[in-house]
């Protein structure tokens, strides 16, 4: 079968400590204040006793259907040859149509390049040379996965195997390949 | 922005005022080419000055939309791979096409009908007119394709935002028509009708415009219609707020209500309101702009 890749993320493990977001700045040299992925508060939710709060990674969620790629107008967002939904900045004219578009508000134009910008798996600088996205092996809860989910000796396929995930607005038909798992944590 | 705690990101909206200014000068250049294209191929009374208007305002106010969205892209000086790299899902790549037609076809329509006049004047003008003047047999096909081109152009203008499916306001379909959308429509009625008002403002006194206006004050009521629906069909978050005064005020008072009410007591005074009412319904053209692009994207 096809390699399918998928990040899993186990919400319940996940202790805020950002360690995601800075190690994505690193790596891809996102200019100050501007985020390829965060894992920002959600909550507090409920009152008093009942109150819980967790985290929630923010990233481009790597649509099979991808609005940002219907829409732009040159092919500059398109499908690798994965299936992975990259943007070619050199192709880019900075119309921001595909910012508009994205249902995750995953994108924004990077300051530097004034291209449009997102998350990438890590794509060329990690993934490419056999290695793990940097947001996952930096990752301190285990609450990040990333692998073939078509192959059933992978991590995600293990844990997609025992626990239920969902899929952000999954209602919009954008099948995207972000899996979260909310096991242990009151939405 | 405070990452912990999720604050907004920066640059939230994609899309502003830049946007919103495109949209309405597209429409109302398709407006203002109808307007001088229809009169010229199927008035008996050929007002030169009414054709005129509206053959210079449809390619200057299409050029100065065009400059505006080149300048509101972050790599204006890439603006070219528009025309090299084309994507035939996206709505933008296509439209790049039929405006560029557009552009040409009221550019060469334009200066036919400048032509027309120019051709006994002095000076350099007159050579160019004299020389413009000899593919005169193509003002009527200009005019014809012309037509076409900016009816598409006026209706592009709601296709693109309508293809952001993931949002509630700028996706509405026209009555249930799925490959119709809601804007599609409301942008072309009401790109009509300021293009229309427009080119009146340019018509002379001698000329009888009261069929012109007969037909803003139709286009007025039905663009009061489309939004009465769009308001009964979509969350009502949407009119509330931080864009309430722009619409209520802008669009419908200013815009809509004022300038039919006028245009009613003119018919039976027979009073001159024509400047004051056809200002009105640019203004709430423009409002209309505003309103949808940025509202779409805040709530
Ligand atoms: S999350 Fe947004 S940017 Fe990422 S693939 Fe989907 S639509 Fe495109
Ligand atoms: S901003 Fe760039 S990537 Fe996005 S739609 Fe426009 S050209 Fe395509």
């Amino acid at each position: 079968m096809a390699k399918h890749y998928g990040m899993v993320i186990q919400i319940a493990k996940c202790i805020g400590c950002q360690a995601c977001t800075v190690a994505c700045k690193f790596q891809n040299k996102v200019p100050e204040g501007q985020y390829r992925t965060m894992s920002p508060a959600v909550g507090p939710i409920g009152t008093y006793p009942n109150v819980s709060m967790h985290f929630g990674k923010e990233a481009c969620q790597m649509c099979q259907n991808a609005l940002c790629v219907d829409v732009c107008p040159t092919k500059a967002s398109h499908y690798d040859e994965n299936g992975l939904v990259m943007v070619d900045a050199d192709k880019c004219v900075g119309c921001r149509y595909c910012l508009a578009a994205c249902p995750y508000d995953a994108r924004f134009i990077n300051k530097e390049t004034g291209a449009a910008d997102k998350y990438t798996f890590c794509f060329e600088e990690r993934l490419s040379k056999g290695l793990q996205p940097a947001c996952v092996s930096t990752c301190l809860g285990g609450s990040l996965s990333f692998g073939d989910v078509n192959d059933p000796n992978s991590d995600v396929a293990k844990i997609l195997g025992k626990s239920k995930a969902e899929f952000r607005l999954s209602e919009l038909g954008t099948k995207p390949r972000i899996y979260y798992i909310y096991d242990g944590v009151v939405k | 922005m405070d990452i912990f705690w999720g604050m907004p990101a920066e640059e939230h909206l994609a899309w502003g005022g830049l946007i919103a200014l495109y949209l309405f000068l597209a429409g109302i250049s398709g407006g203002a080419f109808v307007t001088a294209s229809l009169t010229d191929l199927f008035s008996k009374k050929r007002s030169a000055k009414l054709i005129k208007t509206g053959a210079y305002i449809a390619p200057v106010a299409i050029i100065l939309g065009l400059g505006l969205l080149v300048l509101d892209l972050s790599k204006p000086f890439h603006f070219w791979k528009l025309l090299f790299y084309i994507n035939g899902n996206s709505v933008m790549s296509i439209g790049t096409f039929i405006i560029s037609i557009f552009v040409a076809l009221a550019f060469v329509y334009g200066l036919l009908i400048w032509a027309e006049s120019s051709s006994k004047s002095a000076g350099f003008g007159s050579k160019l007119a004299k020389f413009v003047s000899r593919f005169a047999a193509l003002r009527k096909p200009v005019a014809m394709l012309g037509t076409l081109f900016a009816f598409s152009t006026t209706t592009y203008t709601g296709f693109l935002l309508a293809a952001i499916t993931a949002n509630a306001l700028w996706s509405v379909s026209f009555f249930g028509l799925v490959s119709v959308p809601f804007l599609a429509v409301l942008f072309l009625v009401s790109g009509l009708s300021a293009g229309l008002a427009a080119t009146l403002l340019g018509a002379d006194r001698s000329d009888n415009v009261g069929t012109y206006k007969k037909i803003d004050t139709v286009l007025i009521v039905l663009e009061i219609i489309l939004l009465a629906v769009l308001y009964s069909t979509v969350n009502p978050l949407y009119f509330s707020g931080s864009m309430a005064v722009l619409f209520w005020v802008g669009v419908v008072a200013i815009g809509l209500l004022l300038p039919l009410i006028l245009s009613i007591y003119s018919l039976y005074r027979h009073s001159n309101l024509l400047i004051p009412v056809s200002g009105m319904v640019i203004i709430g053209g423009l409002c209309l702009r505003y309103f949808i692009v940025y509202s779409g994207q805040l709530y």
